[in-house]
């Protein structure tokens, strides 16, 4: 049984491949960028606003609320890159609805690379917003002491991340396949269902959480605040 | 499961190429069409506020407006209801002199009337006690009287006064005869004698005519051509009955003053 997209290779070229991973990924960029741009084609200023548009203003309003509301400040500068997590995993995996799809987000490559963006973008937006003598005194902090620990979190955090889009995505699809081997009828689809959810609450974690650490590299460190945040996110988990 | 490091990377640039895209075509449209929005909704604000005041100003103009109005049309009411009101008095005044005039002119009609009445009747019993008189006068003028008559009459002769003498006796030389009436019928020795006393007044041989008029009562005139003397009861009731008139006109203009003056006091008393 092929639970991962990576494995399945659609065309080799002098021992590059190109796995279904970035096939179904360019399909989802596809999807969402030409519904976006469809509509946006056609933005209206006035009162009467169409369906579509009111469906997007109410996704992008409500992206910028939730980062407004990590207290981080500032939210347009950190929508392009949270909305685009939170867009890109949701659509990866709502399109499971299709036949024959496999979502991106199941491939642990993918997975790692969005978590390899979170780790790359979070020192580069506290650097934007403090200066680089700024970002790399919040390693010394509260003391030098504690130099290798903020390394150590820094490493568990973009694995933890990694794991826990993967582990999630996967595991939904994995439980699909057992299960449609035990039942084959009714269960399976209550499952696509829950996948559904689960795919939906995977994409707002993980966006969550992306800002969550961005916020609180980018704040000035008051005691606890941060990892407060973080443990109740956690929680929700 | 391992992890694809060429996938990995190739997922990277997906990712990237997707925010650029998305930022593109997603997130800077819709945030700029919001905002958009939102100014227009701040602008049209803006101007629902500044609408408000100008029609707030508007109305407290107006309403201003509407109580110095108010106030004038109370201004007006009031100095009208004074117009009135003095109109009134002035009416009322006039009303009041007029009603006293027509009073006081009616009174003094009254007045005229009754001194008129008054004095018609004192006219009229007068003239009344003298025809009585001159009646009685008649009645009893018998041939005794007249002979006591024609001896006045021949006194009366006698004692001419010269002027009248002389404008007789001129009257005489003019004509031939004298004419001689008297109240009562005179017998041939009085008619002779006074004849004679004629001839003798005038000193001229005169042819003398009687006649008897009733109007004389008593007594005789002497007609000479256009001159005429009388010596009778009747011309001393004439004479009586004009001063009787002249007493009473006097009179009546005399009470007629006096009760001018009573007038006028009884009406400045009330007031």
């Amino acid at each position: 049984m092929e639970i991962s997209p990576d494995a399945w290779v659609i065309y080799e070229w002098r021992g590059l491949r190109l796995t279904a991973t970035v096939v179904f990924t360019w399909a989802v960029m596809a999807v969402l960028v030409i519904g976006c741009g469809a509509v946006t084609a056609r933005l209206v200023d006035g009162e009467k606003v169409s369906r579509r548009q009111v469906m997007l203003e109410v996704v992008v309003t409500r992206i910028r609320d939730q980062i407004d509301d990590m207290g981080s400040g500032d939210p347009d500068r950190y929508l392009p890159f949270i909305g685009t997590l939170f867009l890109f995993i949701a659509a990866s995996n709502l399109l499971m609805i299709v036949p024959g799809y496999q979502p991106p987000t199941g491939s642990l490559s993918t997975a790692a690379a969005l978590a390899i963006c979170v780790l790359i973008a979070v020192p580069l937006f506290s650097i934007g917003r403090r200066g680089l003598p700024g970002y790399l005194k919040t390693y010394i902090r509260p003391t030098p002491l504690m130099l290798p620990f903020n390394l150590i979190s820094e490493a568990s955090r973009t694995l933890a991340l990694a794991i826990r889009l993967y582990g999630n995505v996967m595991s939904g699809t994995v439980i699909v396949g057992i299960l449609i081997s035990v039942a084959p009828f009714f269960f399976p689809v209550l499952l696509q269902l829950l996948g559904l959810i689960t795919g939906l609450i995977q994409a707002y974690i993980f966006a969550v959480l992306a800002m969550v650490y961005i916020a609180s590299a980018t704040r000035e460190r008051s005691p606890g605040q941060g990892d407060d945040a973080q443990i109740s996110l956690k929680k929700g988990d | 499961m391992q992890i694809d490091w060429l996938t990995v990377a190739a997922q990277i640039v997906n990712f990237l190429v997707l925010v650029w895209l998305l930022q593109r075509f997603l997130y800077r449209p819709i945030t700029d069409a919001i905002g958009r929005r939102e100014q227009r909704i701040a602008d049209r604000l803006n101007e629902a506020r500044a609408a408000r005041g100008e029609a707030e100003e508007e109305a407290e103009t107006l309403r201003r407006r509407q109580q110095e109005l108010e106030e004038r049309r109370e201004d007006i009411l009031s100095s009208a209801r004074d117009e009135a009101r003095a109109l009134r008095d002035r009416m009322e005044d006039e009303v009041r002199k007029e009603v006293e005039e027509k009073r006081a002119a009616w009174r003094d009609h009254l007045d005229a009337e009754r001194a008129a009445f008054l004095s018609s009747l004192q006219r009229r019993a007068g003239h009344r006690i003298l025809d009585i008189t001159g009646r009685i006068l008649s009645e009893y003028a018998d041939t005794g009287i007249s002979e006591r008559t024609v001896a006045t009459f021949a006194e009366r002769l006698a004692a001419l006064d010269p002027q009248t003498r002389d404008r007789l006796a001129e009257a005489a030389s003019d004509a031939q005869t004298a004419m001689v009436e008297t109240g009562a019928a005179l017998s041939g020795a009085a008619k002779g004698r006074i004849t004679r006393a004629l001839r003798e007044a005038l000193s001229a041989e005169i042819d003398v005519e009687y006649r008897e008029d009733d109007g004389i009562v008593i007594g005789a005139r002497l007609t000479i051509g256009d001159v005429t003397a009388e010596w009778s009861a009747a011309r001393y009731l004439d004479r009586l009955r004009v001063e009787l008139d002249e007493v009473i006109d006097a009179g009546s203009h005399a009470g007629q003053s006096g009760r001018d003056h009573d007038a006028d006091a009884l009406d400045r008393a009330p007031a």
